[in-house]
């Protein structure tokens, strides 16, 4: 069973979360212990260990199909893990997802309503479910949440006749119907304008501002980066890398990007130079050079070898190029 | 544990499951078939004696009737075809009685209050009326006559062509009874193999009647109660105010109740004696040489006569002529092409030496 | 492997306390109200309630217009005629064949695979709904539909019979030609709507209990149509007669047994052991795949 992360990259235990937050309950909202999951012969997740700190903001990225939506399933007691164990706000999951979930909020594998219902009467329908809602409360609550995620207007109308990105906001406010110690949050972004995404945006910041812990999982880089402390890279069911962005991105800077026509020669070079060497991700055609030599030597050995440099810099790294550099490692 | 009540309770479930396909089975084990209830030796005399002394009294109770007989189903008479048939049977003890026919699409009531007999058919909605007057209880009075003395002049009779025995005991209707058994003599050419009787060990009435036939083990006809109990009887149930809307017929002279009447002119002749009497008669209507239907306006249908019998059997012929054969389980019947009938409970060959004379 | 999979297990479990104060639930109140409110909002929940109430109409009209006809009608339709108690009875038996175990098929496929297909299930187990707590309140919903689809035959029986067929003089002519008055005759129609309701409870537990197993609700429906197809076959062969007490359908003539008098419950008692019987095996199939179904 190999559970460790690849050897260019630390999986360091995730440092507490950010400054708001972790006055709240554990301080650990969900963990996951050689979390392992086969379907038939498919190994859906195999060894996962990840800690999701109080009040942070943890992306999950990972192509389609390498394990995330399995991953959030398991957390939230939905499907039981084949090995492993789960924890969800302190409580073993699934064995006392009861005490857990009333203070979750979940939004998984896309929204599931009743066609023939309104939004209104399906986040009633919802709303009657959730343990911390007194009855009295119902009908303000769902007027309210219905007007965080936008939908006030369309409220009344049957759900069948939903857009893709009104279905996604509906889904929205049924998980955050009743105020969240852990929201979860899988594709939130699926079908969304820029607008709607915004609004994903703005949420997530909110609920980080009260002090809750989000999970959300998105194939969309510029999302993670933008709204998350923390991110987990999932490929193809194991856990390449975790840790809080700043660190991550620190990580990732260790080397530097040469803009220049000659890819391949370049690759060589550096390669012989005994550095690792591979193409960006970026549109214009660049290597990133990590572990080589120093720079001046690196650029000089360069020119010599031939290539048309058109720019040399430290790498800035991104999370993009990140993401790239791991899921191409290990695929 | 908290761990352990999701295990737990799909043990309760699955344990649930299991119980409820067991229960099933349960349920469908017949009831009645407990062991041989233990009850003090008899004679077959004795037996019969206190049977012919026993009072009537006030029940209730339900007949099963289970026909093997092998007859065709005839259309205003679907208890003789084969298959199971109940009767729900109310008795006063004192002549009055009821007896509903429930059949799965409706019902026949025949009461009996006293003074007036009334069958209602609940498939016509119609009510038929006969006065009882001038027709004795459907029970001979045995009472007249000294019991013991009539018990054993019964069984002198019947040793002469039978072996009587009581045959250990069997419980019928949940209540302990004895089996007395009538057997054919060696010298009786039968398709009988013994008749039995179960008798109330403690009331002393018959239960069940079963009829075994050679070369089978299941009865080729069992009549006998399946719930019983005894005790006065809702007075409401001995009358009968026909239905408003229902149209009431004034029956003929009543004659034993659903038995077709003779055809005048008819009277068989009998041939034999005992287990093997052999019963031969005119066919009732028709010109010997009609082979063809006989005539479909005949309103007759509910006679054994009115049945078309050119289509049943299978054709035989001897030095008595020819005609068809009709074998059930207990009876053979030869319909010859002469118009003459014979039958009994016997082989072929008992038939045609009767028809033969 | 597995030992070492209970280990982790085991320490997760030793790092948490077991919580002393039982979990927060909904109320079950609030939950079966949310479950009938759905039920009864469904579109063809609401289309099949109104065919079951045109179900004793049409005979009505049918008898109605036989009636017309000289010669006296046979069977159980020619008991209706100038009888309007006769018709609700008659009306469930006739539905209790085929169209009112769909309609529980239906409801019992809605219930549980349906809204795995529409992604609510999972909905309702995050919230959460503990799972027992939610095959009680699916239960609820079948048996919710079963009731409602024979009363409506019931009480559109009751009013067709008198409005179209007339009762006789509102007394019930019974099978057995006795006549009873109005309250009997009420009484009897109810024994039938209980008992009828009864059986289908059997057939909602085991729909649900397929139900359970798929996410397609049409396989719940082609199973308990096939169940009672085949079921009829096998009521049909005389070879198999030792079959009979096992089937559940084989009692389903019961019911006319209120329209004889005095009433023999014995043949109600014992399809209602059987239905029993299903029940107890659908709802112990129903919890054992719900307390570990992944949604």
């Amino acid at each position: 069973m190999t559970t460790s992360s690849p050897a260019t990259f630390s999986s360091a235990t995730l440092a507490p979360g950010g400054s708001a937050g972790s006055a709240v309950g554990a301080p650990v909202a969900a963990r996951a212990i050689g979390l392992r999951k086969v379907f038939g012969r498919t190994v859906a997740v195999e060894g996962i260990d990840l800690e999701v700190p109080s009040g942070a903001v943890l992306g999950m990225l990972g192509p389609n199909g390498s394990g995330k939506t399995t991953l959030i399933r398991m957390l939230l007691g939905l499907t039981r893990p084949t090995a492993g164990a789960a924890e969800l706000l302190g409580h073993p999951v699934p064995e006392q997802a009861a005490w857990a979930l009333p203070q979750v909020g979940a939004l998984v594998e896309g929204p599931g309503f009743h066609p023939f219902l309104s939004g209104r009467e399906n986040l009633c329908r919802v709303a009657a479910a959730e343990p911390l809602l007194a009855s009295s409360e119902i009908a303000n609550a769902v007027g309210a949440v219905l007007k965080r995620v936008g939908l006030a207007d369309a409220a009344d109308r049957r759900y069948r006749g939903y857009s893709l990105g009104m279905k996604q906001r509906l889904g929205l406010a049924a998980a955050l119907i009743v105020p969240r110690r852990l929201v979860v949050l899988d594709e939130p972004t699926n079908g969304l304008d820029p607008a709607g995404t915004r609004d994903v945006r703005r949420i997530i910041g909110e609920l980080h501002e009260g002090g809750a812990t989000v999970i959300v999982s998105s194939h969309l880089l510029a999302e993670v980066e933008a709204t998350c402390t923390h991110v987990a890279v999932l490929q193809a069911g194991t856990l390449v890398a975790t840790g809080d962005l700043p660190s991550l991105l620190e990580a990732g800077t260790s080397g530097m990007v040469v803009v220049t026509p000659d890819v391949e020669l370049t690759i060589r070079t550096m390669r012989e130079a005994g550095a690792t060497a591979y193409r960006s991700e970026s549109t214009e055609p660049a290597v990133v050079v990590k572990d080589g030599p120093p720079a001046p030597e690196a650029i000089s050995l360069l020119v010599r070898a031939g290539v048309s440099v058109h720019e040399a810099r430290r790498s800035r790294a991104n999370l993009e190029e990140l993401f790239a550099r791991l899921t191409e490692e290990t695929g | 544990m908290v761990k352990r009540t999701g295990n737990a309770g799909r043990n309760v479930a699955a344990g649930l499951a299991v119980a409820c396909v067991v229960g099933l089975g349960l349920l469908a084990v017949p009831s009645g078939a407990g062991a041989a209830p233990e009850l003090p030796p008899i004679s077959a005399e004795d037996l019969l004696a206190s049977v012919a002394k026993a009072k009537p009294e006030a029940f209730n109770g339900t007949v099963g009737l289970e026909n093997a007989l092998g007859l065709p189903a005839l259309p205003n008479l679907p208890q003789a075809g084969n298959g199971d048939s109940t009767a729900r049977i109310w008795s006063d003890g004192a002549g009055r009685g009821r007896v509903q026919l429930p059949s799965p699409q409706g019902e026949r009531t025949l009461v009996s209050d006293g003074t007036t007999f009334w069958a209602w058919d609940s498939s016509t909605r119609t009510v038929t009326k006969h006065s009882e007057s001038g027709h004795p209880g459907a029970k001979p009075d045995v009472n007249a006559t000294d019991p013991t003395g009539a018990a054993t002049e019964a069984i002198n009779r019947l040793r002469s062509t039978s072996q009587i025995r009581v045959d250990g005991t069997a419980e019928v209707a949940g209540r302990p009874a004895y089996e007395l058994v009538l057997a054919p003599a060696a010298q009786e050419r039968t398709l009988l193999r013994e008749v039995r009787i179960a008798i109330d060990s403690e009331k002393r009435v018959p239960l069940r009647l079963t009829v075994l036939s050679n070369g089978s083990n299941d009865p080729a006809l069992q009549l006998g109660f399946t719930d019983l109990s005894f005790g006065p009887q809702d007075e409401k149930l001995f009358t009968f105010t026909p239905p408003p809307g229902t149209k009431v017929e004034e029956g003929e002279k009543h004659d034993q109740g659903q038995r077709p009447q003779r055809p005048e002119g008819v009277e068989p002749t009998i041939v034999g004696d005992g287990w093997d009497t052999v019963l031969v008669a005119k066919r009732p209507e028709g010109a010997p040489a009609d082979k063809d239907q006989p005539d479909k306006n005949q309103p007759d249908k509910d006679r054994p006569g009115g049945v078309d019998l050119n289509a049943l059997g299978t054709p035989v012929s001897g030095a008595w002529g020819s005609g068809r054969l009709i074998t059930t389980a207990v009876a053979s019947v030869i319909v010859t092409d002469d118009g003459r009938i014979a039958m009994g409970a016997v082989p072929e060959q008992v038939l045609t030496e009767a028809l033969a004379k | 492997m597995t030992a070492m999979t209970e280990s982790t297990r085991a320490a997760a479990l030793a790092r948490t306390t077991v919580p002393t104060a039982a979990p927060r639930h909904a109320p079950m109140g609030r939950l079966l109200a949310a479950e009938a409110r759905w039920v009864l909002r469904r579109p063809r929940t609401l289309v099949m309630l109104g065919v079951f109430a045109l179900v004793p109409v049409l005979i009505a009209i049918g008898v109605a217009v036989a009636d017309d006809t000289p010669g006296p009608g046979s069977g159980l339709i020619g008991a209706i005629a100038g009888n309007g108690f006769v018709l609700p009875i008659v009306s469930m038996t006739m539905a209790l064949g085929l169209l009112l175990p769909l309609a529980v098929a239906m409801a019992a496929a809605d219930a549980i695979a349906g809204e795995t297909a529409h992604g609510t299930l999972r909905g309702l187990l995050v919230a959460p709904v503990g799972r027992l707590r939610l095959v009680g309140m699916k239960a609820f919903g079948v048996l919710l539909v079963a009731t409602l689809a024979t009363t409506a035959i019931a009480v559109m029986g009751l009013l067709a019979g008198f409005a179209v067929i007339g009762g006789a003089d509102g007394q019930l002519i019974t099978l057995s030609g006795t006549t009873l008055g109005l309250g009997e005759a009420l009484a009897r129609v109810a024994l039938v709507v209980v008992w009828t309701v009864g059986q289908l409870a059997a057939v909602g537990a085991v729909a649900l209990a397929i139900s359970a197993y798929t996410e397609h609700p049409l396989v719940v429906l082609a199973s308990v149509l096939g169940g009672l197809i085949v079921f009829g076959v096998l009521s049909a062969i005389p070879a198999l007669d030792w079959l009979q007490p096992y089937l559940l359908t084989s009692g389903w003539t019961a019911g006319v047994d209120a329209l004889r008098d005095p009433t023999p419950y014995g043949g109600m008692i014992e399809s209602s052991l059987r239905a029993l019987c299903y029940l107890g095996l659908g709802a112990g199939v129903t919890v054992h795949r719900m307390l570990r179904r992944d949604a």
